[in-house]
């Protein structure tokens, strides 16, 4: 207990940075997204996000999201999301369901996760846990052979934004060890930027970078991987 | 889980506060810039030179004179001037085991620097010869923070393979590869897809071993990194496709035994002095590996 008060308590800085929320209830959308990756495994590679925004009401929204990659891997990712107007921002539960059939490889890679969440105009952090199962497609019921499963994992997010949140730009720092299409052991994190621009009431630009290093509690990083994207968003 | 979420709690919180307060071993304070960039030479360097290294003394093979030896297997030693109980307890079995056997330290053998002195007092290594039945990976201890050269100068080679066989027929192929940082790397992984491809077929059993384990199973040790999820698939996926038996690894410091597309990936526990639960293994190479785990003594 004593352990995980250090760890609010070094939270609450954050916290002092909330100002007025101001984002009020999003709207439906949908985002088609290009991407050049690249990494030391896959190497070069081109991604294809599509993603759907669907705010039911007030307090519920659901995205759904679909990633092709040219390195033959697929992903789809459902995330349900209640949330509640607080004072000074919005506290939301993430849950989170994704599949990713790497057909590279014939894996099939399942993780579903839950979180808690407050997001404000400056600053958003989410901490939850998720599981992942790994498993062969050329499996055999009979075999001996088993599906990997890694129970426990801690995943997190910690996004600071430039500007409020209903501002028509906005570039935004994340540091986290999942994004969109992957959900990544909890001491594998992901550096990210991302910045969008409101072309008019419908039409927003998106555009993105992450970093992904490893090895960085081996103590000794090194770069395994980087990301670029962009895209629009029509929002009805 | 409980327990679980407050480790991970505790270890993120810990990662935080890790910028204003760091001491990390007996001999050297923590530096944090190892989170952050290469803390000396990358994979690729070190796989050229250790690729140079095995092409100036040659290939190993240990004739074992028969078809069943044995294997005492270790892990995770780190190893101080003042902590090193359990290695030398390991070097110690296995000297005194019967014939025929080999040694593998699966990395971490020392835990910073100053102290590959001492590892070398223990392992004997100037009484030993490129054929000696000692073999060793590097773990992260063994080589951040510019110990690369050190490690080089004792073992000379990070990435290499050998054999074994009975005087008239090959057994067993062996390969050793370099995942101190958690990376693999393009030219390390092209050589070994070109390796299993030219000889797996030829051999009894196909072990592979290396430092860094493949999955987080539990919250055993709380900060030791995997391989990236992308580097995960496709190595796992290599083993499977050219039947190697077998991946031994440290690095957790807890025990996992897993089947996964056909290949037994085990990892060790540690031999570390401040360990709870330390323990090294022997595999009984016949026709079958059966790994036997043996806890050390109370210290």
């Amino acid at each position: 207990m004593r352990k995980l008060l250090i760890f609010l308590i070094t939270l609450c800085p954050l916290a002092l940075l909330a100002g007025n929320p101001g984002f009020g209830n999003r709207r439906y959308a949908l985002t088609v997204m290009g991407e050049y990756s690249y990494n030391r495994t896959w190497s070069h590679h081109g991604n294809l996000d599509v993603q759907a925004l669907l705010p039911f009401n007030p307090h519920f929204e659901m995205e759904a999201k679909l990633q092709a990659s040219t390195a033959n891997v697929y992903t789809g990712a459902v995330q349900l999301r209640p949330k509640f107007e607080m004072p000074t921002g919005e506290l939301f539960i993430e849950t989170d369901i994704m599949y990713k059939a790497v057909a590279r490889n014939r894996v099939g890679d399942i993780t579903a996760g839950l979180g808690l969440g407050y997001r404000m105009d400056y600053v958003s952090v989410m901490l939850g846990v998720f599981s992942r199962v790994m498993d062969d497609w050329d499996r055999d019921w009979h075999s001996e052979d088993t599906y990997v499963v890694e129970p426990f994992n801690l995943m997190y997010r910690l996004e600071v934004f430039c500007r409020p949140q209903d501002n028509p730009w906005n570039l935004s720092f994340c540091f986290s060890n999942m994004d969109d299409f992957q959900m990544e052991r909890m001491w594998q994190p992901l550096f990210m930027v991302g910045a969008y621009y409101d072309i008019n009431d419908h039409w927003r630009l998106n555009f993105g970078a992450q970093c992904k290093p490893t090895g960085m509690f081996h103590l000794d990083a090194t770069f395994y991987g980087a990301t670029a994207r962009t895209g629009f968003t029509y929002k009805f | 889980m409980r327990h679980y979420i407050a480790k991970s709690l505790f270890a993120l919180c810990s990662l935080s506060i890790a910028f204003v307060f760091t001491a990390c071993s007996e001999d050297f304070p923590l530096d944090l810039a190892g989170m952050f960039s290469p803390q000396g030479e990358t994979i690729d360097t070190r796989f050229a030179q250790s690729m140079s290294y095995n092409d100036s003394v040659g290939e190993i093979h240990l004739n074992m004179q028969q078809d069943n030896y044995t294997i005492y297997l270790c892990s995770d030693s780190h190893i101080t001037r003042t902590r090193h109980a359990l290695l030398s307890y390991f070097i110690q079995q296995y000297e005194a085991a019967a014939s025929p056997k080999l040694a593998i330290h699966l990395g971490d053998l020392i835990d910073a620097q100053k102290n590959y002195a001492c590892a070398d007092s223990i392992l004997n290594l100037g009484g030993r010869s490129i054929n000696d039945t000692l073999f060793i990976t590097p773990g992260n201890h063994d080589i951040y923070y510019w110990q690369w050269p050190l490690y080089r100068e004792l073992f000379g080679t990070s990435v290499y393979w050998f054999d074994t066989n009975n005087g008239t027929q090959k057994l067993d192929l062996f390969i050793c590869l370099d995942s101190a940082e958690g990376e693999l790397g393009q030219q390390q992984m092209t050589w070994l897809r070109n390796l299993l491809e030219a000889k797996a077929k030829e051999y009894r059993h196909v072990i592979v071993f290396s430092h860094t384990h493949m999955w987080k199973l539990d919250a055993s040790q709380e900060t030791t990194s995997n391989m990236a999820l992308e580097a995960t698939y496709e190595f796992t996926s290599m083993l499977a496709k050219y039947g190697v038996d077998y991946y031994w690894s440290g690095h957790q410091h807890a025990r996992q035994n897993v089947l996964y597309k056909g290949v037994r990936y085990i990892v060790l526990d540690a031999t570390k002095d401040t360990e709870r639960h330390p323990s090294y293994a022997i595999a009984h190479m016949s026709d079958h590996v059966d790994i036997e785990f043996v806890p050390y003594p109370e210290q």
